[in-house]
């Protein structure tokens, strides 16, 4: 078997706050791999979502080890983190966080000005062929506050695409949206999917995890249930629902 | 991140809001608008005092009797200090050349039913070329008229408007206190000389004035220094102590009868004067620009709040803490240089316009902007950017990109 993609081990998280800790994840072991498209699901409060902040480096473990692409990142540094983020990883929000006052394409460029290694001349080129992938060429230079919820979305996924990363997140991507313009992302999604890109998908809606081809229900900072079957993964849903 | 699109991230965060960036800019622009536009001033009256300077020749000296004000006995001692004998030895000097006595002859003037009290001088030749007084028309007072005790008078343009209008003065005869003189020359307008007018002004021949008020001593001397400055102030403070008898080792001034000055001096002085006026100035452009420059890092403060989630944006696409750390500071340097630049345009403009009006009054003011004054108030300008700046810079800078990014 090839070395994971992801890999944690024991990992835990707690927060603290005026020396009062609260943990949230409990000795978690995961392994992810090139390629997959997961859906990580579990009600709010589950920690489902610090999951992904560490996986995506927003966000340390307390104790445990993750190594990425085999190589474990419990010692980087500030700046080696931002490089990780700046190449190897990135985000589709449930909010978007599209720049305001900004056109489509300038909000898609915006990795590549972090971006260590593409060349300026490159940049533009890579830009519009993102764009393009998500089929907003012909809104390009739209300001964001012109488009609708599914397209700002669209425009986050092209921007998390641009720089061509290892790993996609997509943190409740179809949350703020209607359920049709919310299939429309989930397709996009599915076509990166198709393409050859990692997804790991967060989301407390049965119907959009069912885009991915696995499923880790994370119940009370735990893992309850990883499985490709998706009638085990719905007993784990309804039985979590009661 | 380059440097070059952290640049440019920077300013279009500046340009995206312009109405707001104006508002915040607004300190900054009337602080180094005030002080550019003082300055100008400053420039252009230095210009007209230096004007009153120049106008005697950058050589020319002066001795008055007395004391120095603030000796002791400043008020008691009489200005009788100066006499025919000390100019007599003092035009043996070699490091001074074209020594000129004068006595002040007192009395009313008057030409027909025109009455009035002009200055009149009594002056040898010496005097119009150590003054750099030039001839309109006729001729000036020259030796025949000094040695034959001639009653001739040369008068300035004042006098030949108020005495004679459009009348030709030259040959006709006015009356000064008891005696008549006839006019024989007009000198050139001089304008103010130390905020006198100087062509309020008869000159007449010295001995005539000697030989009518039986005066012993000169009301002051005027030369010029032949070589160096300093060399010439000497040898004059010595000779005039010696002959009046005056130990004076420590060069105590408050003890000596005499003053002497130099056109050089005086622009010394002017300049020590300017000086305080431009640290005045700076003190109120400090002011100034300490107080845009909090406004400055409150509207900063505030945009770091708003703009939490784009920070957190920023980070989880790769922004290192120093991508954020200059974004900010750029914003904030930007606010202020443009707003110096703003200001700088605006404060010259005021002083082109102030130029033109006070010019309708003052001939000699004329439009002048200090260059250092401007480039100073321009890097302050920055600077103010740069401190004020980076407080809030590295507020944002220290964000954790999750906190920022969960921010509502």
């Amino acid at each position: 078997m090839d070395t994971p993609l992801i890999d944690i081990r024991n990992l835990s998280k707690a927060y603290f706050n005026d020396g009062v800790a609260t943990p949230v994840l409990f000795n978690m072991n995961l392994q992810i791999q090139k390629g997959e498209f997961v859906a990580i699901m579990g009600p709010s409060g589950s920690g489902k979502s610090t999951l992904m902040h560490i996986l995506g480096f927003l966000d340390m473990q307390t104790e445990g080890d993750y190594f990425f692409q085999g190589k474990p990142t419990g010692n980087l540094g500030d700046d080696a983190l931002a490089r990780i983020r700046a190449t190897r990883v990135s985000f589709v929000f449930q909010a978007f966080n599209l720049l305001p006052r900004t056109t489509v394409l300038q909000n898609v460029l915006l990795p590549l000005l972090y971006h260590p290694t593409i060349r300026v001349s490159e940049r533009e080129q890579r830009a519009l062929k993102a764009v393009d992938t998500v089929g907003l060429t012909p809104r390009k230079d739209f300001l964001t506050s012109q488009l609708s919820g599914g397209q700002k979305q669209r425009v986050a996924i092209a921007r998390a695409l641009v720089t061509e990363p290892e790993v996609i997140f997509a943190d409740e991507p179809t949350g703020n949206l209607d359920s049709q313009s919310g299939v429309a992302v989930m397709q996009a999604l599915q076509q990166l999917h198709t393409d050859g890109h990692t997804i790991i998908l967060v989301t407390h809606e049965r119907t959009t995890a069912e885009h991915a081809e696995r499923i880790i229900h994370i119940k009370d900072g735990r893992i309850a249930s990883d499985t490709r079957d998706f009638k085990r993964s719905l007993a784990t849903h309804i039985d979590q629902l009661k | 991140m380059k440097l070059r699109d952290t640049f440019k991230t920077a300013f279009r965060g500046v340009t995206v809001n312009i109405n707001r960036s104006l508002l915040t800019m607004l300190g900054i622009i009337i602080g180094v608008g005030s002080v550019v536009l003082m300055s100008a001033v400053g420039a252009s009256m230095q210009g007209v005092i230096l004007g009153q300077i120049s106008s005697l020749g950058a050589k020319s000296m002066v001795i008055f009797p007395g004391q120095q004000e603030g000796g002791p006995n400043a008020v008691s001692t009489g200005h009788d200090s100066l006499t025919f004998d000390d100019v007599d030895e003092l035009k043996k000097l070699r490091t001074i050349t074209k020594v000129a006595p004068i006595m002040f002859l007192g009395g009313n003037t008057s030409y027909g039913n025109e009455e009035g009290s002009p200055q009149v001088y009594g002056v040898t030749p010496e005097y119009f070329t150590n003054q750099n007084l030039d001839i309109l028309e006729g001729r000036m007072i020259e030796k025949g008229d000094e040695d034959g005790a001639r009653s001739v008078a040369v008068i300035a343009p004042d006098v030949v408007n108020k005495f004679f209008g459009s009348i030709q003065p030259i040959g006709k005869r006015l009356k000064i206190g008891d005696s008549h003189f006839t006019v024989v020359g007009i000198t050139k307008p001089l304008g103010s000389q130390f905020f006198q007018n100087a062509d309020n002004r008869i000159y007449v021949p010295l001995s005539v004035v000697r030989n009518a008020t039986g005066q012993k001593f000169l009301n002051f001397v005027t030369m010029e220094s032949a070589g160096s400055f300093p060399v010439a102030f000497e040898d004059v403070k010595s000779l005039l102590r010696t002959r009046h008898k005056i130990k004076n080792p420590e060069e105590d001034t408050e003890k000596d009868d005499f003053i002497v000055r130099s056109s050089e001096q005086a622009s010394e002085i002017l300049s020590a004067v300017s000086m305080g006026l431009t640290m005045f100035i700076t003190t109120i452009a400090g002011i100034s620009l300490v107080v845009g420059g909090i406004g400055i890092m409150n509207i900063m403060l505030v945009s770091v709040t708003e703009r939490t989630r784009e920070i957190g944006l920023r980070k989880a696409v790769g922004a290192k803490r120093r991508d954020i750390l200059l974004q900010f500071l750029f914003e904030s340097v930007l606010l202020t240089f443009i707003g110096g630049v703003i200001g700088l345009v605006l404060g010259v403009l005021f002083a082109f316009l102030a130029s033109l009006l006070v010019h309708t009054i003052l001939a000699t003011y004329v439009f002048a902007v200090s260059i250092p004054a401007a480039v100073a108030s321009l890097l302050m300008a920055a600077a103010t950017g740069i401190i004020f700046g980076i407080s809030p810079a590295r507020r944002a800078a220290a964000l954790s990109p999750m906190e920022a990014l969960r921010y509502e």
